[in-house]
C-alpha cells in the first residue's frame, strides 16, 4: 500500500499558529559566557507551599538563551506535583515533573546540556508496556510551548482559533483531547530555549546545528530513559515544523545507538529545506504550496465554481497540480514562457488569485499568496484562514495566526510553571532564541537540510518503525501536498501515513480537527504497539 | 466524510523532477514578499540562495541510506579493522551491533564487517 491520506473537511471550523515568537531572549538575567562571571540570580518566584504530595522546587540556576552562554555546572532537580483529570468518565491520577536532566556524551560520558523538560505520567503503569513520547517544538530555537499548552498535554488553551475574537486571557482548561490515556509525555526545550542550556566548556551555540542538536536530543532522550527506568517502554517522537527535521535525525541516531523507537509523529513537517520555496528565496518551484493556496482560497469563497467537498477539491488540486501546473511552472522557470490562458484561467478558479496576478507571478510563493488574496488583508502564514486589515497590529508582524496568539502562550506558560507545576526560577523563559540566525544547517553533505535520506535510514535499521505525518490544509509554511510529495520519495511503504485536516500548522488549535487528530493518533499509538 | 487513499509513490517520479528545478535568478517578487524573519521554518539570508539539493529517491535514495549506515560503522571502528567486537560496537555507541550481535554474526566469528550489518537488516527488510 502506498501512502494514506485521509483528508477531512471542515470548512468553517479551524486552527491557527505555530512557532515564533521573541520573548526577549535574555530577559536581563542572562549568564556570560564561557569565563565571564554570571550576574546573581533573578530571585525566584514564590512558590505554594509543599501539600498534597507536592513538592515544588525553586530553582535557584540563572539560566541564559545568548549564544555563548553556558552553565558552570548543572544539577538534575525538578518539581513534583500531583493531579487529576477525567476523560471519558475515568479519573486518571497522573504526576507532573518539571525540572532539568542532564544530557552526557553518548561515548565519554562527558557533561553536554542541562535539559528542561515536563514530564506528565501515570504512576504504577508497566513501565515495559506503557509508552513514552518526547514533544519538541521547532525554530530551530523556539521553546516546547505550543505542543505544551495547544495540543495533546493534559491541559491546553482556547484559543478560539481560526476567529481572532475569542475570550482572552485564553482560558485554560482541562484537555479532553489529552494523549495521557496512551502515553507518557515529556516535553522537552532544546538548547537556548525555555530554560534549556549548554554546560561548560560547550556553549549554547555548540548545539546549535543539525547534528549536533540531534545528538545532545539523543542523550537528553538517553538520559530520561535510564533515570526513569524507561529503557524498555515504547518510545515515540513528536516533533512539529523544524522538530520534524529533528526527529527524522534523531530518529536515526537513536535507532543507531540501539534505541529502538515505536514510532515517529511529524507534526506539520519541513523534512526537506530544498524543497519548500517559502524557506529558500523563490528559485524552487512553488507547485508544492497550490492545493494549500485552493484550500485557503475556498475557504474565502473565492474558488469557483466553489468546491462542496474539501477532500474531493483537494483530490483535484493535487490532480491538477501534478498534470498541469508543475509541469507549466517548469517550463516558466526554465524559458519564462506562461501556459496557455486556459491554464491561467483554471489557476484562478481554483484558488481565488486573478489570471492578472498568475500572468505576472506564474510560480506564485507564499508570502505573495498572503498579501494578494484578499485586497487590502493580509493572511497568515501559519494559518491561511486568519486574516487582519493591512496596518492593523494583527497584520503588524507579518502573520497575523501567529501574533494573536503568541502573547497569550507567553503569558500563560510563565503562570503555568509557577501556579500548576510549582517550578520557579527567575529566568526569563524563552520561547524563541536567536539560535536559528547562527544555526548550522549543513547536514549530509548538503548545506540545507534533506532529512528523508535519514528517516530512509532509520526505517532500514527499524523496519517496524511506524511514522505519521499529521499536516494542515490551511498551513502556509509547511504545505502539505509538499510534505506528501517529501514522504513519497520513501516508496512504497505501508508504516508510513499522512492524515490532513481542516486548520493551519497547528491543526490541534482547531477545536473541530483536534478530536479528529487524537483519534488517529490513538488508532496510530495502537497500531506502532501492536508490533511491539 | 470519506477517506479516500492515495497512492503517492506513483506521483513521485514526475513531482520529484519537477519542484526541485533551479531557475535563472528568479525575480524578486514584484509585490513584496512578506518578511518571515525568524519563523520557522527558514533560514538566514546567506542560506536563501544556495543550490537546493536533488529530491532523490528509489536506488539513489537507498544508496544515501547504506552511506549513511556505513559512515555509522566506521566512524564505531576506530582501529580500522573493518570488523568490530560486540564490545567495540557497544563502546562506540553503535547499540543496533551491540545488540543484535548474535543474530549479525551468523559465522560466529565473534567479529562483524558492515556487510554482515547489511545482510542482517536486508533480511528483516531494509531496502538498501
Amino acid at each position: 500500500m502506498g501512502i494514506r491520506s485521509l483528508f477531512r473537511s471542515s470548512w468553517f471550523v479551524a486552527s491557527v499558529t505555530a512557532a515564533a515568537l521573541t520573548v526577549s531572549a535574555c530577559g536581563g538575567s542572562s549568564s556570560g559566557g564561557v569565563g565571564v562571571v554570571p550576574p546573581p540570580p533573578p530571585p525566584p518566584p514564590t512558590l505554594p507551599p509543599p501539600s498534597n504530595g507536592n513538592q515544588p522546587y525553586s530553582d535557584p540556576t540563572a539560566y541564559s538563551s545568548a549564544r555563548s552562554a553556558s552553565l558552570a555546572s548543572a544539577v538534575e532537580a525538578a518539581a513534583i506535583t500531583r493531579h487529576q483529570i477525567t476523560l471519558r468518565g475515568n479519573t486518571i491520577d497522573y504526576t507532573a515533573t518539571t525540572g532539568h536532566l542532564t544530557a552526557r556524551n553518548a561515548t565519554g560520558g562527558a557533561e553536554e546540556a542541562s535539559f528542561f523538560y515536563v514530564a506528565y505520567t501515570i504512576d504504577n503503569q508497566n513501565a515495559a508496556t506503557r509508552p513514552v513520547t518526547f514533544f519538541y517544538n521547532g525554530g530551530p530555537g523556539s521553546a516546547t510551548v505550543w505542543l505544551h499548552l495547544g495540543s495533546f498535554g493534559p491541559k491546553r488553551l482556547v484559543t478560539g482559533d481560526p476567529s481572532t475574537n475569542g475570550v482572552t486571557p485564553f482560558p485554560l482548561v482541562d484537555n479532553d483531547e489529552t494523549l495521557l490515556d496512551t502515553t507518557d509525555l515529556v516535553f522537552v526545550d532544546a538548547i537556548g530555549a525555555g530554560y534549556s542550556e549548554a554546560i561548560a566548556p560547550n556553549t549554547n551555540q555548540t548545539f546549535w546545528g543539525v547534528d549536533q542538536d540531534a545528538r545532545v536530543f539523543r542523550d537528553f532522550v538517553v538520559r530520561y530513559l535510564t533515570v526513569n527506568n524507561r529503557l524498555a517502554s515504547p518510545k515515540f517522537l513528536f516533533g512539529e515544523s523544524y522538530g520534524t527535521t529533528r526527529s527524522a535525525v534523531l530518529a536515526n541516531l537513536l535507532e543507531t545507538a540501539g534505541i529502538q523507537l515505536s514510532g515517529v509523529v511529524l507534526q506539520s513537517s519541513v523534512l526537506n529545506y530544498n524543497s519548500n520555496c517559502g524557506v529558500v528565496n523563490v528559485v524552487l518551484s512553488c507547485s508544492g504550496y497550490l492545493p494549500s493556496y485552493g484550500a485557503t482560497g475556498a475557504y474565502f469563497n473565492l474558488a469557483v465554481p466553489a468546491p462542496t467537498d474539501l477532500l474531493v477539491f483537494e483530490q483535484q488540486l493535487r490532480d491538477f497540480t501534478v498534470n498541469t501546473y508543475a509541469p507549466a511552472d517548469l517550463v516558466f522557470l526554465t524559458n519564462r514562457t506562461l501556459p496557455a490562458t486556459s491554464v491561467l484561467n483554471q489557476l484562478q478558479g481554483f484558488t481565488g488569485i486573478p489570471v492578472s496576478l498568475w500572468s505576472t507571478n506564474f510560480n506564485l510563493g507564499p508570502g505573495t499568496f498572503q498579501s494578494q488574496l484578499r485586497p487590502g488583508q493580509l493572511i497568515g502564514r501559519y494559518d491561511g484562514r486568519v486574516s487582519a486589515p493591512v496596518g492593523s497590529p494583527l497584520a503588524s508582524q507579518g502573520d497575523p495566526s501567529s501574533t494573536f496568539i503568541t502573547g497569550q502562550f507567553v503569558a500563560a506558560i510563565n503562570s503555568y510553571l509557577v501556579s500548576f507545576l510549582q517550578y520557579g526560577n527567575g529566568s526569563t523563559y524563552v520561547l524563541l532564541g536567536t539560535a536559528i540566525n547562527t544555526w548550522d544547517f549543513s547536514h549530509d553533505r548538503n548545506q540545507l537540510p534533506d532529512t528523508i535520506p535519514d528517516l530512509a535510514a532509520a526505517l532500514a535499521q527499524n523496519p517496524v518503525l511506524k511514522v505519521l505525518a499529521v499536516n494542515g490544509y490551511h498551513d502556509l509554511a509547511t504545505p502539505f501536498y509538499q510534505t506528501e510529495v517529501d514522504l513519497a520519495r520513501l516508496g512504497n511503504l505501508p508504516n508510513v501515513s499522512v492524515r490532513n485536516y481542516a486548520g493551519g500548522h497547528m491543526t490541534y488549535l482547531d477545536d473541530t480537527s483536534r478530536p479528529l487528530e487524537r483519534a488517529d493518533l490513538t488508532v496510530f499509538y495502537q497500531s506502532a504497539l501492536v508490533v511491539q | 466524510m470519506r477517506p479516500l487513499t492515495l497512492r503517492l509513490h506513483l506521483l513521485v517520479p514526475a513531482l520529484a523532477l519537477v519542484l526541485p528545478i533551479l531557475a535563472q535568478a528568479q525575480s524578486v517578487d514584484p509585490t513584496g514578499p512578506i518578511q518571515t524573519e525568524l519563523r520557522d521554518p527558514s533560514v538566514p539570508r546567506a542560506l536563501r540562495n544556495v543550490k537546493p539539493a536533488p529530491a532523490t529517491q528509489g536506488a539513489a535514495l537507498q544508496a544515501q541510506v547504506e552511506r549513511k549506515l556505513r559512515e555509522s560503522f566506521d566512524a564505531a571502528d576506530v582501529a580500522g579493522a573493518g570488523a568490530l567486537t560486540r564490545e567495540q560496537a557497544q563502546a562506540a555507541g553503535l547499540g543496533v551491533v551491540a545488540k543484535n550481535f548474535d543474530r549479525i554474526d551468523i559465522a560466529g566469528t565473534g567479529k562483524v564487517t558492515f556487510e554482515d550489518v547489511k545482510r542482517y537488516l536486508r533480511s528483516r527488510g531494509a531496502k538498501f
